[in-house]
């Protein structure tokens, strides 16, 4: 590898490079990450999908920090996550990203209110925990008069948004999100997504979301996908002069050149092995192998 | 934040204080309560001692006279003032102390005015505490001396009352003059005759000769002495023409002499004894006299012994509860661990995080400690400083557990971990330090050996040493821990083959579970090793206390006489309900050869005496070999060994041939006597007639029935059951093995609540997956089966090692500690008595496993329990 393609790409909010995840058990070796390359602008609303088992959620605790890496590059806002010292990290996860689990209890201390609940990041942290800042962003999310109850009070779509709002309470500059509709029925997964989205757009936070749900993958701007523990594809969206959403589907191309190809149209073709690339003027040509044996 | 979570996890808190209360209690009130129970039997030795045995008496013979109450007084001062600090303390100014002057062994020569009765002695006697002691019921008290013309010589005339009891036995009456002293006569006049207020007043121990009339037999006559009060101005004539001497008694305050200062005491006594001892106040030197050292001496010896065993109880009960205590910790840890885990994403710091879970353990524990320090002060007995250090300790445990765990737990980031993978291999580092213990545990157990328990100088145990059964016991748990899985895993393949699934998965399940299952192994294993102990060394106090008794009676009762008990007695006794034989037995002494050495002649059947002590511990030699007639045969002490013919004096003159040796006869002659035994007819071989002067009887015999039908003054009736009660019936031995009792009920409760503990943490995954296994279709009664057998081989395998170490522990540390004061005889060996032991593993295992079943048929829903599954 010349030295010219480790160089990080230094604007990226969010830069993973070459991550590396592995987890040691008695005579095996669970590879979670296996290379994982992702980039993610400032501001972004990025979601990440994948089967089970892809390495979504390890990525995800990395990300946040729960979780440390055992090769690669991981920066989030200019942090290394590999180099943290305690300290470092202590500070990452109170100031610049904010958490969402899947499951809606996770989120939530039971026996707090939902304004407690949002006060919490802000006294862990030592600050002053400010009342009207926790309605601010209850009201934001649109359950402010879920204040004064508890989790167990609320739907699961309030709950949600509430864990937002919490989330969001130490002003981060990422939101990491696991599945956070993963619970609800469509109508509340999309009350969910729709104040995630606004946080995006009005607090300039950058959004990761690890889903399965295609109502929040159709609606983000760009979709990552991830397959054995690396980025497979990318869905980049744009709403057309007409006013439709256009998605394109792009294959990832990582800084050595390798290409994954879906696999419905390996399928489609029935590629196996190998490949026969040929080089155009604006493209590069894929065809199966043995199509072209036969050819010849 | 921390009484949130304290509020909301109020269960796991409830069980958390409750189980520090519980601790801090024992730990607090058994080491009070043992004090006590030393102190009482410190007190029982001192009060079966009379107070002469007991007070401390400075004895001196006068050089120079003192003459005057205030003289003695100021002696007094010095004396007490001269006490060292310890003895100081024990020493009461009232009570038994007192002081006078006192002859002794003078005889009276003659009376003024009437015939004189030989065979009586009259001492006299100033004892100016006498005074408020005694009632006057005839005469008046002495007063000053006077003077008496007799036979042309003046003669002092000293003034002197007399008890009543010596009026009527040496014929005196008021007004009586007497001559006393062969030398230097004086005259003594009874002014009035006393009684005893208090008879039972320490105060007469010391002076016997003035509140009775004592009466010994020389021959056929009576002869008396007594002692008389007089009066202080006596003290003027009081001279060394008599045997005189000045007596200072320093009381022994009632219950002033405790288990704690006792040997402080000792070593006291002997400094003051050496100091008197160069003292001399113008007469004799000061001698210091005193049973107390001996007493104390025998009392610290049983001490020492118990304060190891309860050292080792306590010690077992401290570690078992501290184990239950992290594991009620541990509980409340795994309780709070959601609500911690999501304050540390949220931001908190790891301080943050254990502050907050080891505050709530605080608050728990802390008023549950106090409350438990508190009310062992209503429980009575003297305040140690173990009473102090003993409730910190679980409040220690309850608050570092916690902290240690959270800390590790919760330390980041998460390497090389994650919740669905099975553990990793042990480091090398865990196993090192594994190993290190078990090492340390077994040399410390080879020193144990090899240097006993409580052998250092000073009375104090090596700490080292002291810990080595605490080693002991967590080297066991260790290689339990490490080697439970093996046969496990033999029994989960053995199970894999059969058709049944409940087994199979019910095994697997506990070949596979850590983490959570060292502590209960931690605990049970302990529990069960203590409350083994416990029993052997009751066992063996038992035996040797059977054997003791045993070898002082020598058969099941035994009959004294000084004189020979005749036929038709031997006769009636043979008739007693529950008599099954008697054997008679003639017992006398005899010089051996020209050397004046004396020996003990026993005459008695052998054989027969063999048939009485069947199933008894004792053993008797057979009867020895016939030899040709005039001689008889003879067994012989080792010490007479040499001598193969020789002559006896006793029960007639004749010629015995040595057949072999033996070395003593139970309850006939020590082994260290020098011993002849003759068959029973040895008497009539020599042509006297057959007789018998002990009986040793076999069988249930009513001891009453047995003295009605002896019924022959200066005859002693001894039985078994009565040796036996009085040796059981030491001081601190029943403490020992009531201590031994509650400490081993007190583990039991603790090993049901590991048990149940240790099922509860659990119970969230085993309820995930108990409703995935119904879901599959496995019955109430199938899942009840499988949570019994996941617990149960950990809970059988742990019962075992701590059997095999309750059996090995006693073997391990008996040659340091020392059971003979507790027993009468050397305890040498325990007794491998397996019943017992087995009992209480068995009852332990079944305890805990009644806890585990407990909580299996405590059933819950399906669907809950799916609910419960989804939350992780």
């Amino acid at each position: 590898m010349s030295p010219s393609l480790t160089e990080p790409v230094v604007d990226a909010h969010i830069f993973c490079d070459n991550l590396v995840r592995i987890f040691k058990t008695e005579g095996v070796e669970v590879v979670a990450l296996q290379g994982l390359d992702l980039l993610i602008d400032r501001g972004e609303l990025v979601a990440v999908v994948g089967p089970s088992g892809s390495g979504k959620s390890t990525l995800l605790n990395v990300l946040s920090g729960l979780d440390l890496p055992t090769a690669g590059v991981a920066r989030v806002a200019g942090m290394d996550l590999l180099s943290m010292t305690g300290k470092d990290r202590l500070h990452y996860r109170r100031s610049i990203v904010g958490f969402i689990w899947q499951q809606t209890a996770r989120n939530l201390l039971p026996y707090l209110t939902a304004r407690e609940n949002v006060l919490l990041p802000a006294r862990l942290a030592g600050r002053k925990a400010r009342g009207e800042r926790a309605d601010e962003l209850l009201e934001l999310l649109g359950v402010a008069g879920c204040a004064d109850r508890m989790p167990g009070e609320m739907s699961g779509g309030q709950q949600q948004r509430v864990a937002i709002a919490v989330a969001l309470a130490n002003r981060p500059e990422v939101i990491l999100a696991d599945e956070p509709t993963g619970e609800l029925d469509s109508e509340t997964s999309e009350e969910v997504f729709a104040a995630l989205r606004g946080a995006n757009r009005e607090l300039g936070v950058t959004v990761v979301i690890v889903t399965h749900d295609p109502l929040v993958s159709e609606q983000v701007d760009r979709t990552v996908g991830i397959r054995d523990g690396r980025t497979s594809s990318e869905t980049l969206r744009r709403t057309s002069d007409e006013g439709d959403v256009i998605a394109e589907e792009y294959a990832v191309l990582d800084r050595v050149g390798r290409l994954q190809l879906p696999r419905d149209f390996m399928g489609a073709l029935r590629m196996e092995r190998r490949v026969r690339l040929e080089l155009e003027r604006d493209h590069i040509g894929v065809w199966p192998a043995n199509q072209e044996d036969e050819d010849e | 934040m921390p009484i949130t979570l304290l509020r909301v996890h109020r269960g796991a808190v409830a069980v958390l204080a409750l189980l520090t209360f519980t601790a801090s209690l024992l730990l607090a009130a058994l080491p009070k309560a043992l004090e006590k129970a030393y102190d009482r039997a410190l007190g029982t030795v001192l009060d079966a001692s009379t107070a002469d045995v007991t007070d401390l008496k400075l004895e001196q013979r006068p050089g120079r006279l003192l003459t005057t109450p205030q003289e003695f007084a100021e002696r007094d001062a010095q004396l007490r003032h001269d006490l060292p600090p310890a003895l100081r303390e024990v020493i009461a100014s009232g009570g038994t102390s007192h002081y006078g002057a006192q002859t002794y062994g003078t005889p009276v020569i003659g009376r003024m005015g009437e015939r004189n009765r030989p065979y009586q002695f009259f001492d006299l006697a100033w004892l100016p505490d006498a005074d408020r002691r005694v009632r006057y019921v005839e005469g008046s008290p002495p007063g000053p001396t006077g003077s008496v013309m007799v036979g042309g010589t003046t003669l002092v005339r000293f003034d002197v009352a007399v008890v009543k009891e010596a009026a009527d036995a040496m014929g005196l009456r008021v007004g009586s003059t007497l001559l006393i002293g062969v030398s230097g006569t004086m005259a003594a006049r009874v002014t009035g005759f006393y009684e005893i207020v208090d008879p039972t007043d320490g105060f007469w121990e010391h002076n016997r000769g003035v509140s009775h009339a004592a009466v010994r037999w020389v021959g056929e006559t009576k002869e008396y002495s007594v002692t008389g009060l007089t009066s202080a101005d006596s003290l003027k004539h009081l001279d060394s023409n008599r045997d005189l001497r000045y007596s200072w008694v320093l009381g022994i305050g009632g219950g002033a002499v405790t288990a704690r200062n006792a040997q402080a005491v000792v070593d006291d006594f002997g400094v003051y004894q050496a100091a008197v001892a160069r003292q001399s106040g113008g007469g004799t030197r000061y001698v210091l006299q005193s049973g107390l050292p001996a007493l104390l001496t025998g009392y610290l010896k049983r001490l020492s012994t118990a304060q190891t065993l309860m050292f080792l109880v306590l010690g077992g009960l401290g570690l078992v509860a501290l184990g239950v205590i992290a594991l009620a910790a541990q509980l409340l840890t795994e309780r709070m661990r959601p609500a911690l885990s999501l304050m540390r994403a949220r931001g908190a710091g790891l301080p943050r995080i254990v502050g907050t879970g080891t505050a709530v353990a605080a608050l728990a524990a802390t008023p549950a400690v106090l409350f438990g320090y508190g009310l062992a002060f209503l429980v009575p007995g003297p305040v140690t400083p173990a009473v102090h250090l003993g409730p910190l300790l679980p409040a220690i445990a309850a608050v570092a557990f916690p902290a240690a765990r959270l800390a590790l737990s919760q330390r980041e980031p998460l390497r090389d971990t994650r919740d669905d993978v099975v553990a990793r291999r042990p480091s090398p580092r865990r196993i090192a330090a594994e190993v290190t213990v078990v090492g340390l545990a077994l040399v410390g157990a080879y020193l144990l050996r090899a240097r006993g328990l409580t052998a250092s100088a000073d009375g104090g145990g090596d700490p080292f040493l002291m810990a080595v059964p605490a080693a002991l016991t967590l080297a066991t748990a260790l290689i339990t821990l490490r080697c439970y899985p093996f046969p496990l895993r033999l029994a989960v393949r053995l199970a894999a083959r059969r058709r049944r699934a409940v087994p199979f998965l019910g095994l697997a399940q506990a070949a596979r579970a850590r983490g959570v299952t060292a502590l209960p192994v931690l605990i049970l294993l302990p529990a069960l090793a203590v409350s083994v102990f416990g029993s052997m060394v009751s066992g063996a106090i038992g035996n040797t206390q059977r054997l003791a008794a045993w070898e002082q009676v020598g058969a099941s009762a035994r009959v004294e006489g000084e004189a020979d008990i005749p036929a038709a007695t031997i006769e009636r006794v043979r008739e007693l309900p529950g008599v099954e034989a008697v054997v008679p037995v003639a017992k006398g002494t005899t010089q051996v050869g020209f050397g004046g050495r004396t020996a003990t002649v026993v005459a008695l059947d052998l054989a027969a005496y063999r048939h009485i002590v069947a199933g008894s511990p004792l053993t008797a030699p057979a009867p020895p070999a016939e030899v040709p007639a005039p001689a008889v045969p003879a067994l012989v002490s080792p010490s007479l060994g040499a001598l193969t013919t020789f002559e006896v004096g006793w029960p007639g003159r004749m010629q015995a041939t040595t057949k072999g040796t033996i070395e003593g006869l139970p309850g006939l002659a020590y082994a260290t006597d020098e011993l002849i035994v003759l068959p029973y007819d040895a008497a009539k071989r020599a042509g006297l007639r057959e007789f018998a002067n002990t009986l040793l009887i076999k069988g249930e015999v009513d001891r009453d029935q047995l003295i009605k039908v002896v019924n022959t003054p200066n005859t002693l009736v001894t039985t078994f059951d009565d040796a036996l009660r009085e040796i059981a019936g030491t001081p601190l031995t029943s403490t020992v093995l009531r201590a031994f009792t509650i400490v081993t009920v007190a583990l039991a409760g603790y090993a049901l609540v590991a048990v149940v503990i240790a099922l509860v943490i659990g119970a969230a995954e085993r309820a995930r997956a108990l409703s995935y296994l119904r879901t599959l279709g496995l019955t109430q009664r199938q899942a009840r089966r499988l949570t019994m057998l996941e617990i149960a081989p950990l809970i059988v395998l742990a019962s075992l090692a701590g059997l095999l170490l309750g059996l090995v522990l006693p073997v391990a540390l008996a040659p340091g500690i020392d059971l003979s004061a507790y027993a009468g005889l050397p305890v040498d060996g325990f007794p491998i008595d397996l019943g017992m032991p087995l009992l209480l593993a068995a009852g332990l295992t079944t305890v805990a496993l009644l806890g585990a079943f407990t909580h299996a048929i405590a059933g819950r829903a399906v669907a809950g329990a799916l609910r419960l599954g989804e939350s992780s």
